[in-house]
């Protein structure tokens, strides 16, 4: 079986699909995070498998891939401070207390 | 120069206007000090000024040639309206027995509202009514007769409710108001529906228009058409007359001031008949609107002259009267006896006006209007009893006054093709002598009651009226005569001269025997009292009324009162309810949940990605 560009696409779009639902049912704040880097990670993997098949010359979804790392570990350093600085108020870092701006 | 005064006779309505014009300075809202008597001095000066214009204008008319006067009121496209004025014997006589009656009733109200401070307002409502009735005398357009009739409509309203602090008043210058309201705007239809038809409103026009041979054959052709106009013409005449079932408002008019009603019972509601007897060639052109006129006519000079014997209050007494002559007029017009119902109205308007007068002098010396409290004032008020008998006299068939030969004139015209009318006139011209002798009874004769026991006789403003009046009533043959309006003493219909004294005589005899004789006990009772309710609560026209027309207009009234406070508003309300509750439900989307609003932007995407491929799919196939 030869490894094709599809099945990247299609374990990138799981691996999409699964952050998406933990980003939208985790109850924890830093699981959110997590999950925001799944789907990261899901992009990544989608630009590399692009950049091997179909542009294996020039790879530039291996630079963009590098950009993205980088600009994830610095998303998830700001979230972590953002979410310890909401913790230090509200002591908690439970999603569903953090519904104050409602209607 | 008498011609000068025939050709100025359209001047005479705007003396009366002008004296209604300077009556306001005297408002007590105006003149508070010196008191609103010179408003009453004003307008008899205005009304003397016209009624010697209109009686020069007579002498100078009366053998001459017919005039007219023409003056264009407004021009648009196809439709001309104009003014015409025609200056004949016959309408420059109304003119003068209007601006006559108009002096004698002003004068009349100078003693009677001597302890009233309405002066100004009560003589600017007669003078407008006078100006109005003068102008309808003079005017030759059904379209102005028309106007003229609903400016005295309003003028009947105003006049009725002038004093207005009284509730009774109030209801009866409504009823006095809507119901002949309701009938002139019948009449509009028929005026408007009259112009297609002949393209002129001009009476004398009309009537060449309805006599000629073409005319006849189409009417003949279409008498549907023709009787629907016919009756929309008599609907006005016929509210202006309080004739049935459009009588109620006359009695309930007599809750106005008395110098009004001797204008009113004397010459308004002639108005309506003056309009009729012209319009007399149009419904002669459909043999049904005729029978309707004649039934009308029949119907309530039957019925109001025997309600007239049963009412115990004397000035209702006099106003069924009214309405029954005024039957006897649209009488003789649906038989086309023009003639009689001319002499009719003007023995009417004088015999009645002094009958009111003379009453009317009682009434404010007796404060009681209740004929069983009332009597036994002949030896201590003569004068007031005379004039009663003289114009009782002059409206009953009683040789050789005026109203004798009115109807004298009308049974002959009735006796070659309608005998039962004839009896049927006979029987009210018997029922009215004996209702104006029932009330000679109960008021002059007998015993002195407890409100008759000091009554003296009134002021010389209120007698001296009344005797010319009273004069004029006696002149009446004598004119009639000089103008050689009777007929020559062989001609007399040598069968019908006696009926018409026979029914007189048998009806002021059953009414002396009963009401001048003191040993027949009153107050009368019929055997079967239920019909006596009946004829003194008027058929319970009132109770008639409210159950039909007013139960379903006002029915009708609440039920799109309702429609449109509920289900108008209530459509134009739900929008903007559901616009505020779906404002309100739909700001729970915000629900405050950061993650929430990711999965509606997610699910947003989808959507949008999903269709979008959907097309794709759809487009590359």
């Amino acid at each position: 079986m030869q490894l094709q560009l599809q099945y990247f696409l299609l374990l990138a779009a799981a691996l999409f699909c699964i952050g998406i639902f933990g980003l939208i049912t985790s109850r924890n704040a830093v699981r959110v995070l997590m999950s925001i880097e799944l789907l990261l990670n899901a992009v990544n993997i989608n630009l590399m498998g692009f950049s091997n098949y179909l542009d294996p010359q020039g790879i530039k979804g291996q630079v963009f891939a590098v950009f993205v790392i980088t600009i994830a570990a610095a998303e998830a350093a700001v979230g972590l401070a953002i979410v310890l600085a909401i913790y230090r108020n509200r002591d908690t870092v439970d999603m569903e207390q953090f519904n104050l701006l409602k209607w | 120069m008498s011609s000068f005064f025939v050709q100025t006779v359209w001047i005479v309505p705007l003396y009366t206007l002008l004296g209604a014009l300077f009556s306001i300075l005297w408002l007590p809202a105006i003149t508070s000090r010196t008191g609103p008597r010179p408003a009453g001095y004003v307008n008899l000066l205005m009304t003397l000024l016209a009624f010697v214009h209109s009686v020069l204008a007579l002498t100078g008319i009366w053998n001459g040639v017919p005039q007219k006067l023409s003056i264009t009121w407004l021009e648009v496209a196809n439709l001309q309206l104009t003014l015409p004025l025609e200056i004949s014997g016959v309408n420059v006589a109304a003119l003068v027995v209007v601006t006559g009656l108009n002096l004698l009733a002003q004068l009349y109200a100078v003693g009677y509202l001597e302890m009233d401070w309405g002066w100004g307002r009560f003589f600017a409502f007669l003078a407008y009514f006078e100006g109005g009735m003068s102008v309808l005398a003079l005017s030759n357009s059904l379209f102005f007769s028309y106007i003229v009739l609903e400016v005295l409509t309003l003028g009947t309203y105003l006049l009725v409710g002038y004093w207005f602090n009284q509730s009774l008043v109030v209801t009866g210058a409504r009823d006095a108001f809507l119901t002949k309201r309701a009938g002139d705007l019948i009449l509009l239809m028929g005026v408007i529906a009259l112009l297609p038809l002949a393209g002129t409103w001009d009476f004398t026009e009309l009537a060449q228009w309805a006599n000629s041979e073409s005319v006849r054959q189409y009417a003949a052709a279409h008498p549907t058409t023709f009787t629907l106009l016919g009756l929309a013409l008599i609907a006005g005449p016929m509210g202006k007359c309080a004739q049935f079932p459009l009588h109620l408002w006359l009695d309930e008019a007599m809750e106005g001031p008395l110098p009004s009603t001797i204008l009113r019972n004397g010459v308004v509601v002639a108005t309506g008949a003056w309009v009729l007897i012209k319009l007399q060639p149009i419904i002669a052109l459909s043999p049904t609107a005729l029978a309707v006129t004649v039934g009308i006519g029949a119907v309530t000079a039957v019925g109001a002259s025997l309600i007239a014997i049963a009412q115990i209050d004397i000035k209702r007494s006099l106003s069924y009267s009214v309405s029954a002559y005024m039957g006897l007029v649209f009488i003789a017009v649906g038989t086309l006896n023009d003639d009689a119902a001319y002499l009719l109205l003007l023995a009417h308007a004088v015999a009645m006006g002094l009958l009111v007068m003379s009453i009317g002098g009682v009434i404010l010396n007796t404060i009681t209007q209740d004929l069983t409290k009332l009597g036994g004032l002949w030896s201590r008020r003569p004068i007031t009893a005379i004039s009663y008998l003289v114009g009782a006299a002059g409206l009953i068939g009683f040789p050789p006054f005026g109203g004798f030969w009115a109807i004298l004139k009308l049974v002959d015209g009735l006796w070659d093709k309608h005998p039962w009318l004839l009896g049927l006139v006979l029987v009210v011209n018997a029922l009215t002598a004996f209702s104006l002798t029932r009330e000679f009874g109960l008021v002059f004769g007998g015993k002195p009651q407890e409100m008759t026991e000091r009554s003296p006789e009134v002021a010389w403003t209120m007698v001296f009226p009344m005797v010319v009046l009273l004069a004029i009533t006696l002149h009446v043959p004598i004119i009639l005569h000089n103008l050689s309006l009777l007929p020559r003493w062989e001609n007399l219909h040598q069968q019908l001269t006696p009926l018409v004294v026979w029914s007189t005589i048998s009806g002021v005899g059953i009414g002396s025997i009963i009401y001048l004789n003191p040993l027949w006990k009153k107050p009368i009772q019929l055997p079967f009292k239920p019909l006596q309710n009946l004829f003194a609560y008027d058929f319970y026209t009132p109770q008639l009324y409210r159950y039909t027309i007013v139960l379903v207009v006002a029915v009708i009234a609440k039920v799109t009162d309702w429609l449109d406070r509920n289900v108008v508003d209530g459509l134009v309300n739900l929008v903007g309810l559901a616009t505020v509750f779906s404002g309100q439900g739909l700001k729970y989307n915000t629900s405050g949940q950061g993650q929430f609003y990711l999965l509606t932007i997610i699910l947003g995407l989808t959507v949008f990605l999903g269709l979008l491929t959907a097309g794709l799919i759809q487009l590359s196939f």
